[in-house]
């Protein structure tokens, strides 16, 4: 029951990446630093679906369609609406990957690896490990995001820079 | 589809606190006893919830250690259910009504007894019904604590964390953005303390 309440307080942080991560991978290439030398490079692709809570109750809405055509949700979100679950592609080396992240449990849906190379009639366990692999490095990946977003969002930088940009975007979508 | 054999949606969860030191020791037993059980044509049991090789969804046996892939065990979680379909559990019903109604000479059927000739229809269709089977595989890395299980439906997932503790007598902590915030500031040596402190941020000011 904790969890459960400490989830609802604090679901604001899942929303906020999953924008922030919209923002950045629309200003600034959305490349990323994973660590380990490796850069991971981010963009938004297909469905997104946003929320809004008021008085009235809840409302949603989902957008499809190509990633340079998403002016509706866009403007969405210029209407105080809230990045709830985006899919995502995220490319490192050149492996891709596709999911939909949610922002509530930071849960991986309809999660897609890129093509395992080893034969499983031959090595069963190799397919085991390199898909293992493949599924832990997207994992860590976001992980390492997550933290370089936490670390910035409880820094003074969020409130003096980050935070007017990302507002100023916002409003860009109207 | 399994996840390690195609594309699918999963959960993330960390297990609480650190392994005993024997832990490997009587593993084997304990899957063994909770793996997966066939529902039995004859019974009416409507459910059964069990552990199967994550390779093989018929295979409860265990008869080795193919669960184990260091640092991993990796099994598939099997729930099979029987389910009747609501239409025609109503269809039975009205028929067996009926029957009683012409049989007994009677116009009408109190509540007690019509909620009795559901119960008796129901379990005589749940032995006709056919389990539906569903596999979600389960990837413990027990290096890091990590499991990643391959369902991010609420009702499988609770019931996967209370199958997971009657197995393993380990708990399961669901991760979600503050349960990760919190780790990373540990390992940074920063107090989770700071999350606590945050709240929404305001973007309309901006606008």
């Amino acid at each position: 029951m904790q969890l459960l309440e400490k989830v609802r307080e604090t679901q604001f942080m899942g929303r906020e990446f999953l924008v922030w991560l919209w923002f950045r991978a629309e200003t600034d290439r959305g490349l990323f630093d994973i660590g380990g030398k490796k850069t991971a490079e981010l963009w938004f692709d297909g469905k997104i679906t946003l929320q809004s809570e008021n008085e009235r109750g809840r409302e949603t809405i989902i957008c499809a369609g190509e990633a340079s055509n998403m002016k509706e949700a866009r403007f969405a979100l210029s209407e105080d609406k809230e990045v709830v679950l985006a899919t995502i592609k995220l490319l490192i080396g050149d492996n891709q990957w596709s999911f939909a992240l949610d922002s509530t449990w930071m849960n991986f849906n309809t999660f897609k690896t890129p093509k395992v190379m080893q034969d499983r009639g031959e090595d069963p366990d190799g397919v085991f490990y390199e898909k293992i692999f493949l599924m832990e490095e997207a994992v860590s990946a976001m992980d390492e995001i997550y933290s370089s977003f936490i670390k910035l969002r409880l820094s003074p930088e969020w409130a003096d820079e980050e935070r007017p940009a990302l507002g100023k975007w916002i409003s860009e979508g109207k | 589809m399994g996840l390690l054999s195609g594309s699918g949606s999963f959960t993330r969860y960390l297990a609480d606190g650190a392994l005993p030191e024997n832990f490997m020791e009587g593993l084997s037993e304990k899957i063994t006893r909770y793996s997966f059980r066939n529902l039995d044509e004859k019974s009416i049991d409507e459910r059964s919830v069990g552990w199967v090789n994550v390779m093989d969804m018929f295979d409860n046996r265990f008869a080795g250690l193919e669960f184990l892939r260091e640092p991993y065990i990796t099994m598939s979680f099997r729930v099979d259910e029987r389910k009747i379909p609501a239409t025609a559990l109503k269809q039975y019903c009205l028929e067996a009504e009926e029957t009683i109604k012409k049989d007994e000479d009677l116009e009408y059927l109190q509540k007690g007894r019509r909620l009795d000739i559901k119960d008796g229809v129901r379990l005589r269709l749940l032995k006709r019904a056919i389990p539906v089977s569903r596999c979600y595989d389960m990837i413990w890395n027990y290096s890091t604590g990590l499991i990643i299980f391959g369902s991010t439906t609420n009702k499988i997932c609770d019931e996967f964390v209370e199958f997971f503790l009657k197995t393993f007598d380990i708990r399961l902590q669901a991760i979600c953005p503050y349960t990760l915030a919190s780790r990373f500031l540990k390992k940074e040596g920063a107090s989770s303390d700071l999350l606590d402190d945050l709240s929404p941020s305001n973007y309309s000011a901006e606008k």
